[in-house]
């Protein structure tokens, strides 16, 4: 097996250019939705071949035991070559989590099914009530026996009708302070009791589901760490998403859309135009130098800190300012459903509209500002 | 104006509001705009025929042509409550072909449209984002709003200084489809074969494409105030955190800056409104104080409808992303309305043309 920690920076990033260049489906760059498994298996399949399934995890399990820098130069070169992102919480989210913190036997039963594709996991967090407010969240269960009985919903579980398994807080204590009654807990998607429905979302795309528990019976070694644990264990994995949130890609992509519209409708030239263009350049440019900072963090094996939060914040506002900026240099057609005749990568209302939630998931932009004004700027109440 | 006519300016106002309720109530279900979109023709034909009998597709033909000879202030009411309800029958593109059929005293097609029995569109524009009509005899004709539905469309013809005014019926015409985000569909024409209803003179046809600029702001007006409203409402009764999520200052700040953005449209769009109705002649004022004052209504609306809509989006969080939730269908609305008829830059540009900035 192959060590690419051995290689430099730059061998590693030839490397992944290559086998990007060469390999990933060109119908598949740039897709304007996240992608259900049967339309990105074919990806998925390659990356098998190559061993590149979980870039992050140990290679004794399976992965390519990367180094954070190693990582962030894949996802760089993928990002650059609009490689899709597949249905992955088993490999960013679930691995990851069961590595530092589950069994022996959960980690022999699960890690390899996720590398062979066999299990595609969603993540079932948000309810209809806990949104921003995650820990008020009120799916439980309750132990019978040699299992545990699950009632509740979650909602905005991405992909759930391509998954056969979900990964979910739960809770377990409904004495205890909100945090700390909440738990970790696999189940699978075929266990009876077990309903999902797609929600449509403005793009039209049946991205997100709820998933409904009625009286579902989970074997109890499917608890993953200790009970009542589970909150600590997956905010523990947060950073990593909130990094992954604050990548310039959807920016970077959006500007070069921006540029091309704005060729086709002839203002590209005109002073007003590329006075605010030239300000969204700019814009990107500095949110990558922030990202490096933080990646630099990564890359010194430090965690990272609550001020990850700005980096998000900023992606998304500069992603929607971008897309803003189209819809208004478009003219009607920024008001058409699809893409502009002749050109399947320009479609100024669907890059808008794609915009619209990153402020909203990942924890919103209210909630990361709160972050901020409290954990890093220790401003009072 | 004196205080009789202001009086029956208010009163007329007043009157066409409390009848756009009856056919599009602001806070009636979306149920009906849900059923016609993304469906030929993208709006209810038995709808289109009671706005004729109310008198709105005539509402500014002069009553001897059989219109209801009404000014901007109550058509601006209209659209606004219309775009209040997302009433999907295209009014203003309807009133913009009647205004030039009733100018070029063309009162067959002029009966036909303004009765509702069918819908005529003008099919004045050859470029995006444009508000000029180059009046190019066989040049296709771009983003004609709800062009399934139409009977004929009105092909103006560049004829000396002003144009010839033919009308293609829609039966044979080469006429290509494109699905828009608010569930209706632009139309892009071929004119061929047009038979000549009329003439009309360059400052009316100018005169008639602003007022359905002032009418698509006022339909923006709608929309942003009503999305507002029922994001007042989610802020009032969602919970997070054990507390109405608009208990927070930082969104009660935020909701208060929208209001103002509202405040100012609506504030524009009357103004700009009454300009156009002073001395309760339509040929009235200025056509520079006109055009500034309606250029400037529309790109403020255009902004701040788009801004307010944004928004709503936002502080429904999550669920304001789902199609399932109406707020959605309001944001659809704004970014299908925000550029026709101009956008906001195409207007602010059109505002300091018309008027220079006077030193001080």
């Amino acid at each position: 097996m192959t060590d690419y920690n051995a290689m430099t920076d730059d061998e590693f990033r030839a490397e992944v250019r290559r086998f990007v260049e060469s390999e990933y489906p060109t119908h598949l760059r740039n897709p304007p939705n996240r992608l259900h498994w049967d339309e990105g298996e074919e990806w998925f399949r390659i990356v098998q071949k190559k061993g590149w399934v979980a870039p992050g995890w140990p290679r004794e399990l399976g992965g390519m035991g990367l180094d954070a820098s190693k990582q962030i130069i894949l996802i760089e070169e993928y990002e650059r070559h609009g490689v899709a992102r597949l249905p992955d919480h088993g490999v960013i989210m679930l691995g990851p989590l069961l590595i530092r913190f589950g069994t022996e036997e959960q980690r022999a039963r699960f890690l390899p099914r996720i590398l062979a594709g066999e299990d595609i996991w969603c993540q079932g967090y948000s309810e209809p009530g806990a949104g921003s407010d995650l820990a008020s969240l009120r799916t439980e269960a309750v132990l019978d026996g040699d299992h545990y009985v699950v009632n509740g919903q979650k909602i905005w579980t991405t992909l759930a009708t391509d998954a056969n398994w979900i990964f979910c807080l739960v809770r377990t204590d409904k004495a205890a302070k909100k945090q700390e009654g909440i738990s970790f807990l696999l189940i699978d998607m075929n266990t009876p009791g077990v309903t999902v429905r797609p929600i449509i979302n403005l793009a039209l795309h049946d991205e997100f589901c709820e998933v409904f528990f009625d009286n579902v019976r989970v074997p109890k070694e499917n608890l993953v760490g200790e009970p009542n644990k589970g909150w600590s264990m997956a905010k523990a994995l947060l950073g990593f998403e909130r990094i992954f949130l604050g990548s310039p890609r959807q920016s970077a992509y959006a500007l070069s859309r921006l540029k091309t519209l704005a060729e086709r409708m002839g203002v590209f030239d005109e002073p007003e135009f590329q006075d605010r263009y030239t300000k969204l350049r700019c814009d990107l440019e500095d949110h990558k130098a922030l990202y490096e900072t933080f990646v630099a963090v990564l890359r010194r094996g430090e965690s990272l800190g609550a001020d990850v939060s700005m980096l998000k914040l900023h992606q998304s506002d500069l992603f929607q300012r971008i897309t803003e900026l189209m819809l208004e240099i478009g003219g009607e057609n920024a008001g058409l459903l699809k893409p502009m005749e002749g050109n399947r990568d320009l479609h100024p209302a669907g890059q808008f509209i794609e915009a619209r939630p990153t402020t909203i998931y990942g924890g919103s932009s209210e909630i990361q500002r709160g972050i901020l004004a409290k954990a890093v700027l220790e401003l009072p109440g | 104006m004196s205080a009789t006519l202001q009086d029956e300016r208010d009163e007329a106002i007043r009157m066409i509001r409390d009848s756009a309720v009856g056919i599009a109530p602001r806070a009636g279900d979306r149920k009906r705009i849900r059923a016609l979109r993304f469906k030929s023709p993208g709006f209810d034909p038995a709808v289109w025929r009671q706005m004729g009998e109310q008198g709105w597709i005539g509402l500014r033909v002069p009553e001897e042509q059989g219109g209801a000879g009404l000014g901007m202030g109550a058509f601006c009411a209209l659209a606004e409550e219309l775009g209040a309800a997302l009433a999907p029958e295209p009014l203003v593109p309807g009133a913009l072909a009647a205004r030039l059929l009733a100018a070029a005293g063309a009162s067959a097609p002029l009966e036909a449209l303004v009765s509702g029995e069918a819908l005529v569109l003008a099919a004045w524009q050859e470029r995006a984002n444009s508000f000029e009509v180059p009046g190019t005899p066989d040049a296709p004709r771009l983003f004609l709003p709800m062009a399934d539905g139409a009977r004929s469309f009105l092909v103006p013809v560049r004829a000396g200084d002003g144009f010839s005014l033919r009308l293609q019926p829609a039966e044979g015409a080469d006429l290509a489809l494109e699905p828009t985000q608010d569930g209706g569909s632009y139309g892009t024409l071929r004119p061929a074969g047009g038979e000549e209803v009329g003439t009309v003179s360059a400052a009316q046809m100018e005169a008639a494409l602003e007022e359905a600029a002032l009418g698509t702001a006022a339909m923006l007006l709608g929309v942003m105030d009503q999305a507002f409203a029922m994001t007042l409402d989610y802020l009032r009764t969602r919970q997070q955190f054990g507390k109405p999520i608009g208990s927070f200052q930082a969104l009660q700040h935020r909701a208060a800056d929208l209001k103002v953005q509202i405040a100012l449209s609506r504030a524009s769009v009357e103004a700009a409104a009454a300009i156009c109705d002073r001395g309760g002649d339509r040929e009235d004022a200025p056509a520079a104080q006109r055009r500034a004052a309606i250029a400037r209504a529309k790109a403020r609306a255009a902004d701040a409808a788009l801004l307010v809509t944004r928004q709503a989006i936002q502080l429904h969080g999550g669920i304001g992303y789902t199609d399932e939730a109406d707020i959605g269908l309001y944001m659809r609305r704004a970014m299908v309305l925000a550029n026709q008829f101009g956008s906001a830059g195409l207007h602010r540009r059109r505002f300091a043309a018309a008027q220079p900035e006077v030193e001080a």
